[in-house]
């Protein structure tokens, strides 16, 4: 047998399996990003109040801490294991590569982790109950461990787009898949958008604060902090683009929404634009706007941001070696990987794949919708949803009138050799090719009703000659036993 | 099942493994996996086992019982971000060496595994909710408000917990995979049914809380018993309800233990009469004689070691499930995961262990040393020299391995 590590596939048709890791990630990335920034910004502050006595700044490191203890904290420490289990049920060979590689970075992160938990329930609860000097390296131990954290994951991070160094696919090692100039950029693009979220966020703290000389000189801190990452993280970006993959841009350039580029800019505008308008009209800074500032960061920010950045590594998922569809596309010599596409042109993807059932192994007329809907699922599905909504239908991209034949010279033309730039190779036998183009056909025309249709058939016929070929055998039975036992009467 | 299928079984396992291999010895991700998992479920049982007591005590009118209930409030509080911070861990090391499995289950339940994240968060604001609402209140004359969002906190924890349970329970039966993907001769890609459970087991690990809560109650009256405004009527009833539940809570375990070894499924072998198999039951009833004879007069080192006891315990157990899971995998279906590719990468193995002994050591031994003191002092605490450089080597440390995650890195990129 020819297996490969395919795995099950999860379908979500109403969003795909990618938007719903996009959701709890682009969450994640808000809550986590947040948090980080906050933790240096308490040191900081900590720092201050040790050293001007100053109460009033852990007064503001409490409620902030205590906001964050039970929004970001909360809902980051959940969704942070929460992509995990997100990319398990929707790109398990991709998590599979970054988990094997870089396992002892996740475990030494989760050392981080531990502390910065403890860390954040000691900054909020012992403020009045320890000295400030105490409270003050608390607080550095927190920042640090938090920071710490993040320039972990950004080296896993990096390597989704590619590994550190070209040498990581010839030699392997871990340092040549977690150190690169993509690395570091994004570390320091982060680490200015981390502030500019921990500005903004912080404003909702802000805002209930009631002694207004105070509320200024927060507002004020916050707004530099703020403007200057902001304006930082805008120029690290356009070093980050320069960082990637040629591929990438390309990808970039043609698939990424229109709306991308506008929305990336007006969001930085809008946030420039809030941090001086609340600078200099404190009173301005109200819940509702902070708020209302956070929600479009994340929405019309993070979001578009972080679609991006899963869309341009396409056709890859992790380190320029597993494809989107979890097919192993590339030899990778430095770790003893070999590409699976030789095996997949050899015997197919149902011969192949571990989790076809036996009467799928070969195409017939019997079982061409649920073969080829069996190779969607598998090839297609993780970028092309075969429902009506969801991540890029499928339907979209073939016109009306498509006939069985231009379908099938199309999935030889263009999807088996992946002759488009973002888009996998896909090896399969001509039986194959023929389900396939059925499936998408009667997708395209009739959609998930004549689908289910077909495929009801099609298992309704089976189980009816299962049951003729049961009764024929047990009737065969019966005459060889009678014949038996005839010839042994005789 | 004939040996063909268990053949075509066990070639599926290993066409599953990650073809990137792990990078030190597989039994290290095994040994890691245990100590940690132990860890994990002994603070989800103090979570569940001091919600328990929140609410019984805020249903109760007894002054005792509403001051249990807050004071174990906090506990469960810091013990739901204990439990999932230290549950990352085993959630890790599993992905590493049972990557066929633990994949495979999660893709055939997605959309509970989803769920999971959902439920979690609710359940964690559920109780901050109740917390929020009850915070201000100093005394214990009224009833607590928003009993309600307390139950449903408990409720959402022990739904996931049961997605958890059947996660981990279809891990072990790798013969009913295909069938789950195709139910009635169709295919099932929505990932929309849990398929594995075992009450008993689930039943066996949810109880534990009951113990684990008495544990922490008598521990309790030991730490708050120094501080100068201490209620002993009140710390000495707390302890008297702690040793109950441990008696009690234990005998209802080990029930649930018994049913668990009796269910085991036929994969399994004789595993519940194997020394593992008894040997989680025995940890459990060594626990509970020992509190009996050890507690009984509130001895004040062995109050202290209820809960490490607890941990020890557990960790029994945790190793019996872990040779069950072994038994099953590799002694039935011949999957071996001690036979997983390694690729050796001696620096970020060394990298890991030093972080967690050293740094990992240091400042958390700070950390939780200041939050000791400060739980037994009156006022604001101000930290002996010792103490205080104890924090200082902690920033030195950390300040260090920050400058060797960053001149390695420039190292490796600049050649």
């Amino acid at each position: 047998m020819e297996l490969i590590s395919l795995y099950p596939t999860w379908f979500e048709p109403n969003l795909g399996s990618g938007w719903v890791i996009g959701i709890i990630a682009t969450f994640h990335v808000l809550a986590s990003h947040t948090s980080v920034g906050a933790a240096m910004l308490f040191a900081y502050l900590s720092y201050r109040s040790y050293k001007e006595d100053r109460p009033d700044y852990l007064d503001f490191v409490k409620r902030y801490g205590l906001f964050l203890l039970v929004f970001t904290y909360v809902a980051g420490s959940i969704t942070g294991p929460g992509i995990w289990y997100s990319t398990t049920v929707g790109s398990p060979n991709g998590i599979g590569a970054l988990i094997h590689s870089f396992v002892w970075k996740w475990a030494t992160e989760w050392v981080f982790f531990v502390i910065e938990v403890v860390g954040v329930y000691m900054i909020v609860y012992l403020v009045g109950k320890v000295d400030k000097k105490t409270h003050m390296k608390i607080s550095l131990i927190f920042g640090i461990s938090s920071l710490a954290t993040m320039v972990i994951i950004i080296g896993i991070l990096s390597f989704m787009m590619l590994p550190g160094k070209e040498q990581w696919f010839a030699e392997g090692g871990y340092l040549n898949g977690f150190y690169g100039t993509n690395t570091f950029v994004q570390m320091g693009m982060r680490v200015a958008f981390m502030f500019t979220m921990t500005a903004v966020v912080g404003g909702i703290v802000i805002s209930t604060i009631k002694d207004a000389t105070f509320k200024k000189e927060m507002t004020r801190k916050l707004g530099w902090l703020g403007i200057i990452s902001t304006l930082i993280g805008s120029a690290l970006f356009q070093w980050y683009l320069s960082s990637v993959p040629e591929q990438a841009l390309l990808v970039m350039e043609n698939r990424l929404p229109d709306y991308f580029e506008p929305s990336i800019m007006a969001v930085l505008a809008g946030t420039l634009a809030y941090f001086i308008i609340t600078m200099i009209q404190p009173r301005l800074l109200v819940q509702g706007f902070a708020g209302a500032m956070t929600i479009i960061i994340l929405v019309a920010g993070l979001w578009p941001e972080e679609t991006a950045r899963e869309s341009m590594r396409k056709p890859w998922v992790a380190g320029q070696y597993v494809y989107s569809n979890q097919v192993i596309g590339r030899d990778v010599p430095g770790m003893d990987i070999q590409s699976q596409i030789p095996t997949l042109e050899k015997v197919g993807l149902l011969k192949a794949h571990p989790f076809t059932p036996e009467h799928l192994r070969e195409v017939n007329e019997g079982n061409r919708i649920q073969a080829g809907e069996f190779i969607t699922m598998t090839y297609c599905s993780n970028c092309h949803s075969p429902s009506q909504t969801g991540i890029r239908p499928l339907h979209r991209y073939f016109p009306d009138g498509m006939t069985q034949a231009r379908m099938e010279d199309y999935i030889r033309g263009v999807i088996e050799p992946g002759t488009i730039a973002y888009m996998p190779k896909m090896p399969m036998t001509e039986d194959e090719v023929t389900a396939l183009a059925s499936y998408l056909l009667l997708n395209n025309e009739g959609g998930q009703t004549a689908i289910t249709a077909a495929i009801d058939k099609e298992v309704a016929d089976r189980k009816q000659k299962a049951l003729a070929k049961e009764s024929s055998d047990s009737a065969n039975a019966v005459i060889s036993l009678n014949s038996t036992t005839s010839q042994e009467a005789h | 099942m004939d040996a063909g299928n268990v053949q075509h079984i066990t070639d599926m396992m290993y066409a599953l493994r990650n073809p990137a291999g792990v990078p030190t010895y597989p039994i290290v991700f095994m040994a890691l996996g245990v100590l940690t998992f132990a860890l994990h479920i002994f603070f989800v049982q103090l979570m569940l086992g001091t919600a328990g007591v929140t609410i019984a005590g805020a249903f109760s009118s007894d002054p005792h019982w509403r001051r249990l209930s807050a004071a174990m409030l906090e506990v469960a509080k810091v013990s739901v971000s204990v439990a999932i911070v230290i549950g990352v861990a085993p959630l890790l090391f599993v992905q590493v060496i049972y990557d066929p499995h633990w994949y495979t289950s999660n893709v055939l339940s997605a959309d509970w595994v989803i769920a999971f994240i959902l439920i979690l968060i609710l359940a964690y604001w559920s109780m901050y909710f109740y917390y929020f609402q009850n915070s201000k209140q100093k005394g214990v004359e009224a009833a607590p408000k928003a009993r309600w969002s307390m139950i449903l906190s408990v409720i959402l924890l022990l739904v996931v917990g049961y997605i958890m349970h059947n996660l981990t329970k279809q891990m072990l039966h790798p013969e009913l995979w295909q069938s789950w993907y195709m139910p009635n001769g169709q295919m099932d890609y929505s990932g929309s049914k849990l398929h594995a459970s075992n009450l008993w087991r689930f039943g066996f690990f949810i109880s534990m809380a009951i113990p684990v809560a008495g544990a922490m109650m008598v521990t309790y009256r030991r730490f708050k018993m120094v501080r100068e405004d201490a209620d002993m009527d009140y710390l000495n009833f707390a302890a008297d309800v702690g040793k109950k539940w441990i008696s009690v809570g234990s005998a209802i375990a080990l029930a649930f233990y018994i049913g668990w070894m009796m269910t085991l499924p036929e994969t399994a072998g004789d595993f519940g009469t194997s020394f593992w198999g008894i040997a989680g039951g025995v940890a459990l009833i060594a626990y509970a004689l020992w509190a009996k004879v050890r507690l009984k007069n509130n001895h004040p080192l062995c109050s202290y070691m209820a809960l490490p006891m607890a941990v020890v315990a557990g960790l029994v157990v945790a190793i019996s499930r872990e040779m069950l899971r072994y038994g099953i995998l590799e002694g039935f279906f011949g999957y071996d995961f001690m036979d997983y590719k390694v690729v050796m990468d001696w620096y970020s193995t060394a990298l890991f262990f030093i972080t967690f002994a050293v740094l990992g050591g240091a400042v958390l031994s700070y950390y939780l040393t200041v939050a000791w003191k400060v739980g037994q002092t009156n006022g604001v605490y101000t930290p002996s020299a010792t103490v205080d450089r104890m924090g200082t080597a902690a920033i030195w440390i950390l300040l260090l391995w920050m400058v060797q995650f960053f001149a390695v890195g420039f190292w490796v990129w600049a050649q």
